[in-house]
């Protein structure tokens, strides 16, 4: 006997359907899956056995089973294969009606004890059944809510027996998760009302959420840079409805995102440690290409402190996603392309030892070590930075004013900028433009340098609901050049 | 004439030479040296070779006591940049904010008065001096390795834009290495195609110092800057003045010591209104953004827009989010 069941396997962050076909035939006992199946799958042996016994079924005994998952030039990854080779067996050995799992679906990992357990991506999962015109997921009943937003009815079961008696009919669908509330709340973000002072660095974030600039905060520790970076997510507009989709895929994908959640609506933050692996942040992984932290950060932000800590081929492997907001990642596995725009920030010392720009430290670094330590910056990566700012330790004087303007007041400024920009973005007045021209021939400006600016200026003229960008606009957009130190 | 083929062997050797020596390496050497070719080479990479004999040498270089067999040249200004007043600003490496905003100052405004500038391209005050330069004139860089050579890589960009409008110039045939050695050398040379050497920042026994003492053997005016008495940066420096050298305060200064005429000063950009209050803080002490912001009034992106104007003005500088006052001209 013969029976099928359809999952869907990850490559990169889409879906590729997989059939499961179970062929139980006379012979000596023994049980096989064909068709390029790595070893976690292969460990699906075990799981499926004790699974089925657990559910109080039986194990085809006396019998030859071969599971083969098609196309076999596919390769399959992971534990999300369980359920529906189990499945598939039942099937065939006519303990679940086959015809019942016509128009499903099936993902999920089995304990040995027949509890089922929640894989990455079952989002992903769900979109390829509805494209493959199925109407049911049978997953985790943790991935119910997941599963739905994909609009597809999720079978969510704690337990492979609870998804046998839904087959027979013996027990009625369960109850679809109630709408989860998307992940829109800004309450865990922190609050620019908590920073005192910095009146430049705060302006500086502003003028980067409204533009989506890249930014980068140069400063001694101490001087907050941290701290107002983390406070970007909260001044920034919410996901719409395609992109919050495609953070949310990536994220399932990932497996982390949070259970019960909806979709992902408040910009990802994403901060790599600077001893994260070129892998980790860009990508791959042995066997099928995982996205990484760039692709993590795809429509947020990707916050490196301490830039110039990382590897320097970890830096130089971001050119390519800041270019085309996208990346490439080839493995023997496959080639997968993973979505990357994200807004970069970053935070650097002054010097190796962090004492430079703060008033009350003695730095001690040789002119060597300083110039070593800068160096690993190249020219092209320092050129991403739209926004350079050197923020020294805040004085004494400056944290003892009034709390700071709250996200909300910031975040209504920048969500009007935004709005200015993509409907009627300010252009430069005939003085604005000499102004900026005057600007090349006086300060080293390259090309892209130039764009910059003018790009930078149109968002500060949008923050101040202008029609035009004016000199005075344009001069701020000067200020946020990198210093002569840095731009050698 | 054996200049070149000298330089052209010394570069092979690895030695200093001054003179053709007279080895029968150097016999052989001359023997296969086919100096017809190797001009053709030379001009094909835009290289000039100029011989301690030609009246094109620089007369000021070929009355030190060790003038070498011959310059190399690239750049597209003519040689006679070379007999131009001159003067060589050298200091640390390692400079300060101060130092790097002093010696750009002095760049350009000597550069304005039609003053050529000689420095190492080295890191720091060499290249701040270079680049104050650029901004109203053209500047000569001269090496310490090979004519071929942009060293520091750093100032690679640097060096193609001092080449546009000045000369770069080294005594080393192309392919020689950059050597800790080969510097105090390079020195003589900067020192020797200026009039005179002004000393912006330089720790004790600094390279800077070697290159005032040479200037000093060969009778030529040293200058320096005076720095804080709590600075090791301005220990050498101090220490000049304390020996008599002439304290400079402006570029005014500079050109009085090789007897030019300064310009009048331009008149100051009249300032008023945020800017000038901007300005006035700054005066004071160099200050950070946000004490600005302070004891302004104004807002961040206002100050952020007055910053940029006078910044390029030319009145106010930043280095490690300190802004500061550019040194007036007279
Ligand atoms: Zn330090």
């Amino acid at each position: 006997m013969l029976a099928r069941t359809v999952t869907h396997a990850l490559v990169g962050i889409d879906p590729r359907r997989v059939e499961v076909e179970a062929h139980l035939q006379q012979g000596l006992p023994s049980f096989a899956i064909v068709g390029l199946a790595d070893r976690a799958c292969q460990e699906a042996k075990e799981r499926v056995r004790s699974g089925i016994s657990s559910a109080e079924l039986e194990w085809p005994t006396k019998r030859r089973i071969t599971v083969n998952l098609a196309p076999a030039a596919l390769r399959k990854e992971g534990s999300g294969f369980d359920l529906p080779i189990a499945l598939a067996v039942l099937a065939a050995s006519y303990q679940v009606p086959p015809e019942a799992l016509e128009g499903h679906a099936a993902v999920g990992e089995l304990a040995l004890d027949g509890r089922l357990r929640p894989v990455p991506g079952a989002l992903v999962a769900a979109e390829g059944a509805r494209r493959s015109g199925l109407t049911h997921l049978v997953c985790a009943a943790e991935s119910g809510a997941e599963v739905a937003l994909a609009g597809i009815a999720p079978v969510g079961v704690h337990h492979l027996a609870e998804a046998v008696a839904y087959l027979r009919g013996e027990r009625d669908p369960p109850e679809p998760p109630p709408p989860a509330d998307d992940f829109e709340t800004l309450a865990g973000i922190p609050d620019l009302a908590d920073v005192r002072g910095q009146e430049r660095a705060r302006r500086a974030l502003e003028v980067a959420a409204a533009g989506g600039h890249n930014l980068l905060l140069a400063g001694p520790p101490g001087s907050g840079k941290t701290m107002l970076a983390r406070r970007l997510p909260g001044i920034l507009p919410l996901l719409g409805d395609d992109a919050s989709l495609e953070v949310t895929r990536i994220h399932s994908v990932s497996g982390v995102l949070p259970p019960g959640n909806g979709l992902i609506r408040v910009p990802p933050f994403r901060a790599p440690h600077h001893s994260a692996s070129v892998a980790a942040l860009i990508g791959g992984g042995g066997g099928m290409p995982r996205p990484g932290e760039v692709s993590l950060a795809h429509h947020g932000i990707l916050f490196l402190d301490e830039l110039p800590e990382f590897q320097r081929p970890a830096l130089e492997a971001l050119r390519q996603p800041l270019e085309d907001g996208y990346l490439t990642v080839v493995r023997v596995a496959g080639r997968v392309v993973f979505p990357a725009r994200f807004q970069l920030v970053a935070a650097m010392n002054l010097c190796p030892c962090g004492a430079r720009g703060d008033g009350t430290a003695h730095c001690a670094c040789t002119p060597e070590r300083v110039q070593r330590y800068r160096e690993k910056l190249s020219r092209a990566l320092l050129d991403r930075f739209d926004l350079l700012l050197t923020v020294p330790r805040p004085r004494a004087g400056d944290l003892a004013g009034a709390p700071g303007e709250a996200s909300a007041a910031v975040r209504e400024r920048v969500l009007g900028a935004r709005r200015r920009l993509r409907e009627h973005a300010p252009q430069r007045t005939q003085p604005a433009d000499e102004l900026l021209t005057r600007a090349v021939e006086r300060l080293p400006l390259s090309g892209r340098g130039r764009a910059r600016v003018a790009r930078v200026a149109a968002t500060i003229a949008a923050l101040a609901g202008a029609d035009a960008v004016e000199p005075e606009q344009l001069a701020e957009a000067l200020s946020y050049r990198p210093p002569v130190e840095l731009s050698e | 004439m054996s200049e070149l083929a000298t330089a052209v062997f010394a570069a092979q050797s690895g030695a200093h030479l001054l003179d053709a020596p007279r080895t029968a390496r150097f016999a052989a050497f001359r023997r296969g040296f086919d100096e017809e070719s190797y001009r053709q080479d030379l001009s094909r990479r835009g290289v000039r070779w100029v011989p301690r004999g030609d009246p094109a040498f620089p007369a000021q270089l070929r009355s030190i006591h060790d003038p070498p067999p011959g310059l190399f040249v690239r750049g597209d200004a003519t040689l006679a940049l070379l007999e131009r007043p001159s003067i060589a600003v050298v200091g640390a490496r390692a400079c300060s904010a101060y130092g790097a905003s002093v010696a750009t100052t002095l760049g350009r405004e000597l550069a304005a008065a039609g003053v050529v500038v000689v420095s190492g391209l080295a890191r720091g005050i060499d290249a701040a001096a270079h680049r104050g330069c650029l901004e109203t004139g053209s500047t000569v860089a001269v090496l310490g390795c090979g004519i071929d050579r942009d060293y520091p890589r750093a100032h690679a960009t640097l060096a193609v834009q001092i080449a546009a409008s000045g000369l770069i110039v080294s005594e080393y045939a192309p392919g020689v290495e950059p050597a800790p050695w080969r510097f105090p050398a390079r020195n003589r040379l900067v020192a020797g195609l200026a009039r005179a050497t002004v000393v912006v920042e330089a720790r004790e026994r600094s390279g800077a110092l070697i290159t005032s003492d040479l200037a000093l053997d060969e009778g030529r005016e040293v200058l320096a800057v005076p720095g804080e008495i709590t600075s090791a940066l301005s220990k050498g420096t101090n220490a000049l003045l304390r020996l008599g050298a002439t304290p400079v305060t402006c570029a005014g200064d500079v050109l009085e010591a090789i007897g030019i005429e300064p310009l009048p000063p331009p008149d100051p950009p009249a300032l008023s209104g945020p800017a000038g209050r901007v300005r006035a803080v700054i005066a004071d002490a160099p200050a950070p953004a946000d004490e600005l912001i302070r004891r302004t009034g104004l807002a961040a992106g206002e100050l952020a827009a007055v910053l940029a104007e006078l910044e390029l003005l030319g009145l106010v500088t930043q280095a490690d989010g300190l802004y500061r006052e550019v040194m007036s001209s007279t």
